[in-house]
């Protein structure tokens, strides 16, 4: 058909131009990876990628573990302890998933502190703020179902607590309580409640509303640190008398 | 038969196929079911077979294939303006457009009805539903010596398995114009649910019947260690945030052994052992007010014992 | 005017696109390297504390025993695992996981009843609210934080009293009876009455009866409700009788707060036993006095 062989550079790329072709996702990717962010970014701000790194890590060691856990009040806690004291790499991927919680809660807070230090949540970026928070709040929903799961004494009351601090709220409370228990008490029903909620519910919604913050950080761009002095956005300094704006302020204002 | 033109031709409709479609069928599902069905499918295909061809071959019905236009694009027709006047009775207010936007959206909603709604309510009905707890025997009443605390841990819904585990203050306060007396409490904290403790030394080795473990206790009253709740004898509130006394349990005494069933709530208790009055309000879940003007902010609670 | 801060924004937006386009750098591979670094470091950390976890555990690192019972003992990350859940213990001390101790604390400081709804769902509620409302109600464009003082300032104490309270969740100590019994010894040493049989067996009464959930001594026990700490109280010389005699009946004393202990005036302690009670109070007169017999 063409007029010319193929070189041997078409050749590697074949299967990648195959796939744009059909598809449009290698662009996709070429442009997520080859944007461009301001030059002066700061180590804080790996803080992001961080957390996700970290939940990602919670969602795989947590896959592993749900092929061996077995939700159910008489089989869970012999589970827990079969796969921390039995099965090779249990204890590995059992510790990892109880301590990645607590590391991706720190990174989430760190990463919360930083945008507000950076005050990266103003224009245009408040949804984004306020979809972090929500991710803050699935985080810590996290933390409180799957703390259920290993069904011991800690667990266990931790958890009634938690479930009638729920009931305590007014009007709905009781309803709230009673749904989340699966009954009047903790039944034999509120650990695979508890189960699908951790497993199936939350990581669904974190994992939509992930996509949208960072659909939004690569649409709406990562912040120059402002205190930088080639803040992207910011003008040269100049004198109050000049700028017609109030004493310090940059020309041009002081977004992004 | 006419084929002399350079046009294709197809042979016309007909109707024999069907028949011969049946008969095959039949045939098939004959060599399962019985055989008898297989001659009669084998009967019918062939007469319908032989119809058929006979057709064809008289060539009575070939024609030619239509012309087709090619589709083009053209600029959209005013369908919307001639669809007002092609719909019977002119009823130009209602386009046929939007009746099937709007049964569209209104087919929509109700498969989705349909899908979720079963959905949500056994998410939500089975935990509203079907509360109540079978009566717990507690043993012998030989068990409970007048006037002592023991707190009896048993199980309070067997096919529950150990999760209904509940342990209950019981104290014996004799009888009470001819019948006996119980102070039954549970030993769940009125403010979040902790495992409330008695204030006082154990007294003894603990003894067990059937599931049922006892071990008699010299409180002074009972303390919550979770945030620091502290009762009295009777299961009132005496310091810290608990939001009422102490929940108790119905009892019934049957055949010489202790049953206890529903729990209640109890906004306080007035007096002490047999002569206590206690102010019995429905269940409530831990930390919910039922007394006092607090109380408005919990108006309905969901069914807890049917 | 609204309209003119809107299309100052704007402006400025676009200035930062222009700029991001003309100065920036492809976000792979100059941002993305410290992004890779990072999260191996996070990784790393995770993969650490788990080995740490489970290494640190003392015996066979598996925190049950050799007869499947599951043992008291902890590394240095907490244990392994805890004993099965039983709804029907009597002594047990829940706790939530380290990153609600701030709410677990919250709920211990309001301790008057009508305001426990503050303490479950009122002010969290309030607290998220502000969090996610932040960019509407802070609409100015400063980003520097040297000139944000009221935000810089909201955030350090923000910051200092989640800490403080997760400090304070973290440290709240109970007052288990069966726990407490074994502190026994060393109260005797330290306060001084080791050889004085009727004050320890007063001691080991006063630990299994309730009194710590609302008193403190020598460290243990609970002082949010306003009880006194009895440490030295001894010290007033008041004398065991008159100890004994309020620990029987405390209203006596116009307390009516502290439960009436006396078997004569309602409660569950003989004579005996609060004669024991009051010689251990009599003999506590601190830390590291002297033994104080009478």
């Amino acid at each position: 058909m063409a007029g010319r062989q193929t070189t041997t550079y078409e050749r590697i790329t074949y299967p990648v131009d195959w796939l744009e072709e059909r598809s449009g996702l290698v662009g996709g990717l070429r442009y997520f990876l080859y944007r461009k962010v301001p030059g002066d970014t700061n180590w804080f701000q790996t803080l992001g990628s961080a957390t996700l790194t970290a939940f990602l890590s919670q969602a795989i060691t947590g896959t592993i573990l749900a092929m061996y856990y077995k939700p159910g009040p008489a089989t869970a806690y012999p589970s827990i302890l079969h796969i921390t004291n039995d099965l090779w790499g249990g204890w590995l991927v059992r510790g990892m998933h109880k301590w990645g919680a607590s590391v991706f809660i720190i990174l989430m807070f760190l990463h919360m502190g930083r945008v507000f230090l950076f005050g990266a949540y103003k224009y245009p970026r408040e949804l984004n703020w306020i979809i972090g928070c929500l991710l803050l709040t699935l985080g810590l929903a996290e933390g409180f179902t799957g703390y259920l799961l290993p069904w011991d004494q800690t667990a266990f009351w931790a958890t009634t607590v938690g479930i009638n601090l729920n009931g305590t709220a007014p009007f709905l409370g009781p309803f709230i309580a009673q749904f989340l228990q699966g009954g009047t008490y903790i039944n034999p029903d509120t650990l695979p409640r508890f189960y699908a909620i951790h497993m199936l519910v939350l990581p669904a919604l974190i994992f939509s509303l992930i996509g949208l913050h960072l659909y939004l950080v690569v649409r709406l761009g990562v912040s120059s640190p402002p205190w930088s002095k080639e803040a992207a956005g910011t003008g040269p300094l100049v004198p109050a008398s000049q700028n017609g704006h109030s004493p310090g302020l940059k020309a041009g204002a002081t977004d992004a | 038969m006419q084929t002399s033109s350079d046009k294709p031709h197809v042979p016309g409709p007909s109707l024999w196929p069907a028949g011969l479609a049946v008969g095959v069928i039949v045939m098939l599902v004959g060599i399962v079911v019985a055989w008898s069905l297989v001659v009669i499918g084998a009967v019918v295909a062939i007469v319908f077979a032989a119809l058929w061809v006979r057709d064809v071959l008289r060539g009575s019905h070939i024609t030619e294939a239509p012309e087709v236009e090619p589709e083009r694009r053209v600029a959209a027709p005013p369908a919307a303006e001639t669809a007002p006047a092609a719909v019977a009775g002119g009823a130009e207010r209602y386009p046929r457009s939007v009746f099937l936007e709007v049964s569209t959206l209104g087919l929509g909603a109700a498969i989705g009805g349909l899908i979720t709604l079963p959905a949500i309510g056994f998410a939500l009905g089975p935990s509203l539903l079907n509360q109540a707890v079978p009566e717990a025997d507690l043993g012998p009443v030989t068990n409970f010596p007048e006037g002592d605390f023991i707190a009896t841990t048993f199980t309070s819904n067997p096919p529950e398995g150990i999760v209904s585990r509940r342990t209950a203050f019981v104290r014996y306060n004799g009888l009470l114009e001819q019948l006996p007396s119980y102070t039954i409490i549970s030993n769940h904290c009125a403010h979040l649910g902790c495992p409330v403790q008695p204030n006082g030394p154990s007294v003894g080795k603990s003894h067990t019947w059937r599931t049922v473990t006892f071990q008699q206790y010299d409180p002074s009253g009972f303390g919550c260690p979770c945030h620091g709740g502290q009762y009295d004898i009777e299961g009132n509130r005496v310091a810290g945030p608990p939001v009422r006394a102490l929940d108790r349990y119905s009892f019934n005494v049957k055949n010489g052994h202790l049953y206890v069933g529903v729990p209640f709530s109890v906004a306080k208790v007035v007096g002490t052992g047999a002569d206590a009055q206690i102010h019995k309000v429905t269940y409530a879940f831990p930390g919910e007010h039922v007394s006092g003007a607090e109380s408005w902010l919990y108006p309905i609670q969901p069914p807890h014992d049917n | 005017m609204p309209s003119d801060r809107v299309a100052e924004r704007r402006k400025v937006f676009k200035q930062y696109k222009a700029d991001v386009a003309e100065r920036g750098k492809p976000f792979f591979p100059y941002a993305m390297v410290e992004d890779s670094v990072m999260s191996l470091v996070t990784v790393g950390v995770i993969i650490a504390l788990a080995v740490i976890w489970k290494w640190t555990t003392p015996g066979d690192h598996t925190g049950i025993g050799p007869d499947g019972t599951t043992l008291n003992q902890s590394g240095w990350l907490g244990k392994l695992i805890d004993d099965p859940a039983d709804p029907g213990t009597i002594s047990f001390v829940p706790r939530p996981d380290w990153y609600f101790y701030f709410l677990f604390y919250l709920l211990r400081i309001f301790k008057w009843p009508n305001t426990v709804i503050l303490g479950t769902v009122g002010i969290p509620t309030i607290l998220l609210i502000l969090l996610i409302a932040l960019p509407f109600y802070d609409q100015r464009a400063e980003r520097r934080p040297l000139y944000r003082p009221v935000a810089m300032v909201a955030a350090v104490l923000t910051m200092i009293s989640m800490g403080v309270l997760t400090w304070k969740g973290a440290t709240a100590k109970e007052a288990l009876g069966s726990e407490l019994i074994g502190d026994v010894p060393s109260w005797a040493k330290s306060e001084g009455f080791e050889n004085n049989p009727a004050a320890i067996a007063g001691a080991k009464l006063f630990a299994v009866s309730g009194c710590l959930n609302c008193h403190t001594y020598n460290g243990a026990g609970n002082s949010n409700l306003g009880a006194p700490d009895l440490t030295s109280i001894g010290a007033s010389n008041q004398g065991a009788e008159f100890f004994a005699t309020y620990v029987s009946d405390p209203r006596k004393f116009g307390n009516e707060v502290m439960p009436v202990f006396g078997k004569a005036n309602g409660g569950e302690l003989t004579d005996g036993q609060l004669a024991q009670l009051g010689a251990f109070l009599n003999a506590s007169r601190g830390k590291n006095a002297s033994s104080g017999d009478k």
